[in-house]
């Protein structure tokens, strides 16, 4: 199936960047839940309601699959093409990032 | 005695699902706990001891292979299915004083809430308005198909209105 462009999906929401940031490895649901809020640093919960919503999402259009079910859970990792939108994802953060700390330099 | 169940009678249009969130988390701070959604307006409760329950509403209309993955996902993070009701979804979690879980977490996926809601309204209403158009052009060739129309009219704007609301209700969120 032909893709879309990554760059359509950009800028990701905040959820869905630690969602996907923390399928780099293979995860289930609640496992993505506290890594979340873990990496975040307690800036980010993710709701199961927003999580089933980005997971379906990412799922469709083929970002994450599953990998493994375990006790009714099942476990999703990034694809190439999902590991490739989070990069490109990362490298806007950082631009974001470095404008931000420069301006704040600046103006003090 | 007192009885231990009770049932209630309460209408909540479409696009006030968090003013019957807040009814249910009431009425379980009264000591009568949601036992189950079937019938629209009608709820039942079990009186037991008051507990601050927070009570959430989702608007969920999953395939049966997608039923499990969506209720292991909200058992994991706490949260209890009370019922379901035409694709709504009743989960509660008890909650410490002064905490409001939820189970959507950010703007954008409480829109796509609304917008699925929104959806499934248009698509009732689509072929509603079909028929109402088709049937005004007819005249009335039998008496009792003028109270058809009547009732399709009353239904066919009711749906417009919630649909308008809910889209109201996107609006509003989206300027958050």
């Amino acid at each position: 199936m032909a893709r879309n462009n990554l760059d359509n999906y950009l800028p990701l929401t905040e959820s869905t960047y630690y969602i996907m940031l923390s399928l780099l490895e293979p995860l289930h649901g609640y496992g993505v839940m506290q890594r979340v809020e873990a990496i975040s640093r307690g800036t980010v919960r993710v709701g199961p309601g927003t999580l089933y919503g980005a997971l379906t999402m990412l799922e469709k259009e083929g970002l994450i699959v599953k990998v493994s079910e375990e006790d009714r859970r099942k476990s999703y990792q990034l694809t190439d093409e999902g590991r490739e939108l989070l990069k490109k994802q990362v490298q806007r953060l950082e631009i974001m990032a470095a404008s931000g700390r420069a301006a704040h330099m600046a103006g003090k | 005695m007192v009885k231990d169940r009770v049932t209630r009678f309460r209408w909540f249009w479409a696009w006030q699902d968090e003013k019957e969130e807040a009814w249910l988390g009431e009425m379980s701070r009264r000591g009568l706990h949601l036992a189950s959604v079937g019938l629209p307006c009608f709820y039942t409760f079990i009186r037991g001891e008051p507990r601050n329950m927070t009570y959430r509403l989702d608007y969920q209309p999953y395939t049966k292979k997608e039923r499990e993955d969506y209720l292991q996902l909200f058992r994991d993070a706490g949260w209890e299915h009370v019922g379901e009701m035409a694709a709504w979804q009743y989960f509660r979690k008890e909650a410490a004083p002064g905490e409001n879980p939820e189970i959507y977490t950010d703007i954008e996926s409480k829109v796509a809430k609304y917008k699925r809601l929104l959806g499934y309204l248009l698509i009732l209403l689509a072929p509603l308005w079909v028929i109402l158009i088709i049937q005004f052009g007819d005249g009335v060739p039998y008496p009792w198909l003028s109270g058809i129309k009547i009732f399709g009219f009353v239904v066919g704007t009711l749906l417009l209105y919630a649909a308008v609301r809910v889209f109201l209700r996107i609006r509003q969120l989206r300027r958050l």
